[in-house]
């Protein structure tokens, strides 16, 4: 068995000549990927897979190499690479690597031991029965697609030339499929369900089944209401859309480079003061936690809009030395194929204290957005924000019926300055990077119908 | 690659466990990646991956094992892997493997390694500075310089021995113009299934200058009115609202689960008489192009849906193995040897039509033409569709007038085809750049001629504006 973080130090140490910095990178991932349809297993994958990344500094100039092939002739041929690419670059004072800091010894909760022991057999079952959930909800549900599980055991093993040297390992479990409902009028429909943890107990079949199959049905033969300016509940998949967005134009990096619709605004107000804006890498179970970020800097939490006011941005190290302060350890890696870059590792906005249905009986008359779609729409850079939306119309604080065929269209910054409420019912949403959200209600937001 | 040999023994390994089907697939895939961003060259990547991936087939049940190594106890091992998760009583033997020509020629004229990576950073260097000295509205600039040469090889037991080589160049780039507390953002980019004639054929400065262009006269657009318009929607890449909201309904996993609008539906009337679709897999230079598919398939050309009557679907082997087809259309794709192939689509177009371009817009009293718009999004089962438009102009008397920002077009994909009402004579594909994202990315290209939809809803901030037919 290979000793890997012992091999990323001997790359380190090989590559390491004539005051170059390096840092290395291996992954060791084990995947399964099981998909059912109409009961019957359709496809089912499981295979490891991992390679190395190695990053060269050279007088503030960056190459990166990265391959799947561990042997050592492509071991040396990757680090040349590397160092070759380097003299392409432009050299930048502040290209760095961070200092080693020592790694708080704290359970993150991101590894579940008993993962790898979960019979395939059990697997195949729970996704069985998240479709089941899913038809056996109401008549009208009928076809699932991507009835999909997949989980992941990833082993990270960093060093560099620093003196950094560490690993960590990190379970996932996920399972998502999306509804189809047609009702008798010829009406269609499509919602998804999804979970995902740290741990293979927390998905809960019924949850997901149930997720996909109601909203799917509720907003059959949904109409468009006529064009106005009014209230919004957002359900989490459209307010994680948003919150996304937000997230982008509070890095370090968009406002060194100026990209954010938030620029120069720091110590203001920014929203209402519902709204407090959170990143933590060292959430407990966040699907996004690790005890290191993907330049070996500890994760942390960040307060970064606190009850409207604006206080701090996340940052890597690159970013931190360019303001002359420390990285809040944000810097993502997609695996060994990609260079350390700045971005949000569990970011979500502080849940209050209503409940979805009390936030509805306040609204008179207003639009619960359960499904909408965006493609560049929501734009952290212009702050634009507009997207298609479908869900249920409320009438003095009941629902009345399904809304479909509309847009809703405001802008970021009036979106956070028109929070009026904010849900109990935070769920981290695994679909844009690991954004959380609970029930929102927005007001003065334009509603494009008829 | 791996030795016709090796590949039998492997093939007989999957085999053994009584499956109908087995197959190999091996990948080599080099790239080179240069990013440029706030006046310095940031990123120069380079990237190695190889390796290979064993599918057998039970019937309907598909099994899958990938393995980073091509050596022989590794394949092995993938192959035991895939063969011992599924079980059946067929007893497939394999045939002799016979390798596949393609006549399909995509010329690569200019080797990747005929320019020196200084001088593709150069390329990079040269937008910048002449972004920045287009005007001081643009404040940030950013661009990229991507090169891939996809290597694969599929070897099954039904003697199948196929290769195809995928090479790519691309170049992308985009400004961010600001004023008075406005920002605007503009991006384009061209690439091609192609080596660096690429770049004699575009010229980055002429482009960026016209990103630059278009960013500097959006600070100055008008809120997009809201609610139902007519649109007129740009050729080349404004085709990606077909690919979206009908090309996808059109692929074979959601037909065979009964998912898309349009299941059952071949020789049914579809969209307008003027609309006929079809997805190409076989044109040289672009980025959808294959000699053979990621199942082994020959590429072809597929007619979707012939003057307004929907002829085919796009199969991949999974998918028509299925429903007992003889064969699929070509368009099984993956992503890496990572992944089990399924049903995408490669070039996409809607034909030529009669119009001219300028006449469209003239013969439309008031509405929005979209210039440019980022990439598309659609539901299925129903095909509604939303984009956003990124450089828009408000129609008012047959003339282009004021910009207007923050647009969302949203409508549903299958009631569209049937309203186009004027289809143009200028069909173009897109620049090359697209990709599609359907758990798995794909380089895809699509395209269509200008055309126009009497009536859409479109989303924005501004009060609803009266009127919409032409």
């Amino acid at each position: 068995m290979t000793d890997y973080l012992e091999l990323a130090k001997a790359t380190v140490n090989k590559a390491a000549q004539n005051g170059v910095e390096v840092e290395v990178i291996i992954t060791q991932d084990k995947e399964t990927q099981v998909r059912v349809s109409g009961g019957e297993v359709e496809q089912l994958s499981q295979s490891g897979s991992g390679g190395m990344g190695v990053r060269v500094i050279q007088d503030g100039r960056t190459g990166y190499a990265y391959t799947s092939d561990l042997s050592d002739d492509s071991i040396e041929q990757t680090w040349r690479t590397a160092t070759e690419l380097a003299q392409v670059a432009t050299p930048d004072a502040y290209r760095g690597l961070p200092d080693p800091q020592p790694i708080p010894d704290e359970d993150l909760e991101i590894w579940d031991a008993s993962m790898q022991d979960v019979p395939t057999d059990r697997k195949i079952e729970l996704l069985r029965q998240i479709e089941q959930a899913t038809l056996d909800y109401d008549e009208r549900v009928v076809a699932t697609q991507w009835c999909t599980y997949q989980d992941a055991t990833s082993h990270v093993y960093l060093a560099n030339s620093r003196g950094f040297g560490g690993q960590y390992g990190r379970t996932t479990a996920a399972a998502y499929l999306m509804a189809v409902a047609r009702d008798a009028d010829g009406h269609a429909a499509t919602a998804f369900g999804v979970g995902a943890s740290n741990f293979f107990d927390d998905l809960n079949a019924e949850d997901i089944g149930h997720e996909a199959a109601s909203k799917s049905i509720s907003i059959l033969g949904g109409k468009p209401v006529e064009t106005h300016v009014g209230t919004v509940v957002l359900d989490h998949f459209v307010g994680a859309q948003i919150i996304a967005a937000i997230s982008g134009a509070l890095t370090a990096e968009s406002w060194q480079k100026k990209r954010s619709f938030l620029l120069d605004r720091m110590g203001q107000t920014v929203g209402s003061d519902m709204v407090t804006l959170l990143d933590n890498g060292r959430m407990k179970r966040g699907l996004a936690s690790a005890p290191f970020d993907g330049e070996g800097v500890p994760t942390s939490a960040t307060r970064l809009v606190d009850e409207g006011v604006l206080q701090n941005l996340i940052y890597d190290s690159y970013s931190a030395r360019k303001d002359n302060r420390a990285s809040t350890g944000n810097a993502q890696r997609n695996g060994h194929r990609g260079m350390p870059s700045l971005g949000p590792s569990n970011f979500y906005i502080q849940p209050g204290n209503m409940t979805r249905d009390e936030i509805i009986a306040g609204v008179e008359k207003g639009f619960l957005v359960l499904s909408g779609m965006q493609t560049g729409g929501i734009d952290p850079v212009t702050g634009d924000c507009s997207m298609s939306a479908a869900g249920l119309w409320i009438e003095n604080g009941e629902i009345t019926g399904p809304v479909d065929g509309v847009t809703i269209a405001t802008t970021l910054n009036d979106f956070l300055m028109n929070i009026t409420a904010v849900g109990n019912d935070l769920r981290m949403m695994p679909l844009f990077g690991i954004i959380g959200v609970p029930t929102l209600r927005v007001d003065h937001v334009t509603i494009g119908g008829s | 690659m791996i030795e016709k040999e090796l590949a039998g023994k492997i093939l007989r390994e999957a085999l053994k466990t009584g499956a109908d089907l087995a197959e190999i697939y091996v990948e080599d895939v080099t790239s080179t990646q240069l990013g440029f961003d706030d006046s310095k060259l940031e990123q120069a990547v380079h990237g190695a991956d190889r390796g290979a991936g064993i599918r057998v087939f039970f019937g309907n049940l598909v099994t899958y094992a990938y393995t980073d190594s091509l050596s022989e106890n590794s394949l092995l091992d993938a192959a035991h892997a895939a063969a011992s998760a599924g079980a059946s009583s067929a007893k497939t033997q394999l045939i002799d493997l016979t390798e596949r020509k393609s006549p399909l020629v995509y010329p690569v004229e200019k080797e990747l390694d005929s320019m020196r990576i200084e001088d593709k950073a150069a390329i990079l260097h040269r937008i910048d500075e002449t972004a920045r000295a287009y005007s001081p509205l643009i404040v940030q600039v950013f661009g990229s310089y991507g090169e891939r040469v996809r290597r694969v090889w599929i070897y099954n037991s039904t003697g199948l021995m196929a290769h195809d080589e995928r090479t790519f160049v691309e170049i992308r780039m985009g400004v961010v113009a600001k004023k008075n507390g406005t920002m605007q953002r503009s991006f384009r980019g061209f690439g091609g299934q192609k080596g660096l004639e690429l770049l004699d054929d575009n010229d980055p400065t002429a482009v960026i200058t016209e990103v630059a262009e278009s960013a500097i006269k959006m600070l100055d657009a008008i809120p997009c009115p809201a609610g139902e318009m007519t649109v007129v929607m740009p050729n080349g890449w404004g085709g990606v609202l077909f690919h979206e909201a009908c090309g996808h309904q059109m692929e074979a996993d959601f037909i065979t689960k009964g998912t898309s609008a349009y299941a059952g539906k071949v020789g049914e009337v579809v969209a307008s008489p003027i609309i006929t679709a079809i997805d190409d897999g076989t044109i040289p230079g672009r980025r959808g192009s294959l000699r053979f598919d990621d199942d082994g398939t020959p590429a072809q050309r597929t007619v979707l849906i012939e003057r307004g009557v929907l002829k085919e679907y796009m199969w991949d082997l999974v998918e028509a193995r299925r429903v007992g087809r003889e064969a699929s259309t070509g368009n099984g794709r993956r992503e890496s040897y990572r992944h089990m192939p399924m049903p995408r689509m490669t070039n996409t177009f809607i034909d030529n039509g009669e119009h001219d371009p300028q006449e469209i817009i003239e013969s439309t009293k008031r509405g929005i033409y979209i210039k440019q718009m980022a990439g598309g999004q659609a539901e299925l089962a129903k095909g509604d569709f939303v984009f956003n438009a990124t450089e828009a102009y408000l129609i008012e008397e047959g003339k282009l007038t004021a910009p207007v920002r923050g647009a969302t077009v949203f409508g549903n994909g299958p009631a569209v085809l049937k309203e186009i009402d004027m289809l143009g004579n200028d069909l173009a594909l897109d620049p090359g750049m697209g990709i599609c994202g359907k758990g798995q990315s794909a380089r895809v290209s699509v395209g269509q001629p200008t055309l126009r939809i009497p009536k859409v809803q479109v989303g924005g901030t501004d009060e609803p504006v009266e009127g919409v037919m032409g």
